[in-house]
């Protein structure tokens, strides 16, 4: 198999066997794969791959080979690389470890290359990080066939109530239960119809988090996901002393 | 043909060098037997003695044979400096350079999620101790310009914040000497996010 130019983002990479490197890449029309990078620890002539393939770069990507691992043969820039600055960093490596360990290898989720794509551009815009993480989130469960529908109780089809509570049943979606559970199994209709028109912001934008992190715990299994520990101790590095609550976007 | 089995492991310990695979292995292992004994004999203390002696340095992280390195023993070297740097060869770098008097902090890594590697792994819970101690005024982070190296320098960034603590990044950019040309697009595109206003460079 010899593919050429193919549209990819690196997502992780590690040192492999003497001087080669086992990246992670997530391609456009292959899904996840692993490359092998032969030889990218040696001063490189001329051109220098391992600088240029990095994470959020928009990367063309040349690989063979027959079995599960193939071999990097040519890689270039494919635009400039998304500059994620402090916090957005963090939730890039987020994104990035999402894929990992949500994404099975060679199985192509062209949707979700490009949305990759546009979240990065959208993390290293101004706009605020919240929403565009949850969206990225909503949008990868219903990509792998897990869409969470929003509007309607999952049981009886019918429409949420504003004033109502509901929990997430992770089989089947949205039903009604009594305000008296403990408050981080329900969530507020309200919320959950804003969520639903993309209006995540204040008490919808914690909802969202919360029932994200519910909706993906199901699919993640028992190991915590470590970008977003590492997000948590991000945001509180600055005053380890001050017990902080939840406040950081993952 | 098959070796003795002295040989055989002999061959197989010397694959753990970097880029050591099977025949260079056997090439090196014939090499020092039948031609260099003497040298395969100093090569063999050297690694014991090293192995037993180099363990690191209680301030910086870097390989010492004493509680202190050379460098953090050094009364010469100004302790109000501190330069953050991902490993020992970054330090050799740094003092090639011989523009540098102060001291270094070796993290041995960086923080990489993935891999599992957060910031006690790397000692910066060390380091906020050992900074927050008063002598510390000026604090380098001079890890790599990779993703991993850039979340490290933020992560310790926000750690000093409101320490007082003056922090500065090491530029990265386009080489001395190198024409913009030649420069591979992720490296200008780092330089020009970083570029300064042309009075700040005097
Ligand atoms: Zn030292």
């Amino acid at each position: 198999m010899r593919i050429s130019l193919q549209p990819a983002y690196l997502l992780h990479r590690k040192p492999f066997r003497d001087s080669s490197q086992l990246l992670e890449v997530l391609t456009a029309e292959h899904g996840r794969i692993s490359l092998v990078a032969k030889g990218v620890r040696r001063k490189a002539r001329g051109g220098n791959t391992s600088a240029l393939v990095q994470p959020f770069s928009p990367l063309l990507v040349s690989f063979s080979g027959r079995g599960e691992m193939k071999t990097l043969t040519h890689a270039e820039l494919a635009g400039a690389p998304w500059m994620l600055r402090g916090e957005r960093l963090f939730s890039g490596l987020y994104l990035n470890e999402l894929m990992i360990r949500l994404l099975q290898r060679y199985d192509p989720h062209p949707m979700v290359f490009a949305r990759y794509g546009e979240t990065l551009a959208a993390l290293a815009s101004s706009a605020a990080a919240e929403p565009i993480l949850r969206r990225f989130e909503m949008h990868l469960l219903e990509e792998l066939g897990y869409r969470l529908s929003l509007e309607v109780e999952a049981d009886t089809g019918e429409a949420l109530d504003p004033n109502a509570w509901y929990r997430l049943d992770p089989d089947a979606g949205l039903v009604a239960c009594a305000g008296t559970i403990p408050e981080i199994q329900r969530y507020q209709g309200s919320d959950l119809l804003a969520i639903a028109k993309d209006d995540i912001q204040g008490s919808s934008a914690t909802t969202a988090k919360r029932l994200l992190r519910q909706a993906l715990a199901v699919h993640l299994g028992d190991a915590p996901l470590r970008s977003r520990s590492l997000f948590r101790q991000y945001a509180n590095a600055g005053d380890r002393q001050t017990p902080t609550q939840d406040e950081s976007s993952l | 043909m098959k070796f003795s089995p002295a040989l055989e492991s002999l061959i197989e310990a010397l694959r753990c060098l970097p880029g050591v695979g099977p025949r260079s292995a056997q090439r090196m292992s014939l090499h020092l037997l039948e031609r260099d004994r003497e040298g395969a004999e100093t090569l063999a203390q050297s690694l014991t003695e090293a192995v037993e002696k180099i363990g690191h340095c209680s301030r910086c992280r870097n390989f010492a044979e004493e509680t202190l390195c050379e460098i953090c023993a050094d009364p010469r070297r100004d302790r109000s400096t501190v330069c953050v740097v991902e490993s020992p060869a970054d330090v050799l770098a740094l003092e090639q350079s011989a523009s540098y008097r102060g001291v270094y902090f070796v993290l041995m890594g960086h923080l990489s999620p993935i891999d599992g590697i957060g910031p006690d792994d790397i000692g910066l819970d060390v380091f906020q101790r050992q900074v927050t101690d008063g002598e510390v005024k000026e604090v380098i982070l001079a890890t790599n310009p990779t993703v991993e190296g850039e979340a490290t320098a933020y992560f310790l960034t926000d750690m000093l914040a409101g320490t007082g603590i003056s922090l500065t990044r090491i530029a990265h950019g386009v080489p001395l000497g190198g024409e913009l040309e030649y420069v591979d697009g992720s490296t200008l595109a780092h330089a020009l996010s970083g570029r300064v206003p042309v009075d700040a460079q005097r």
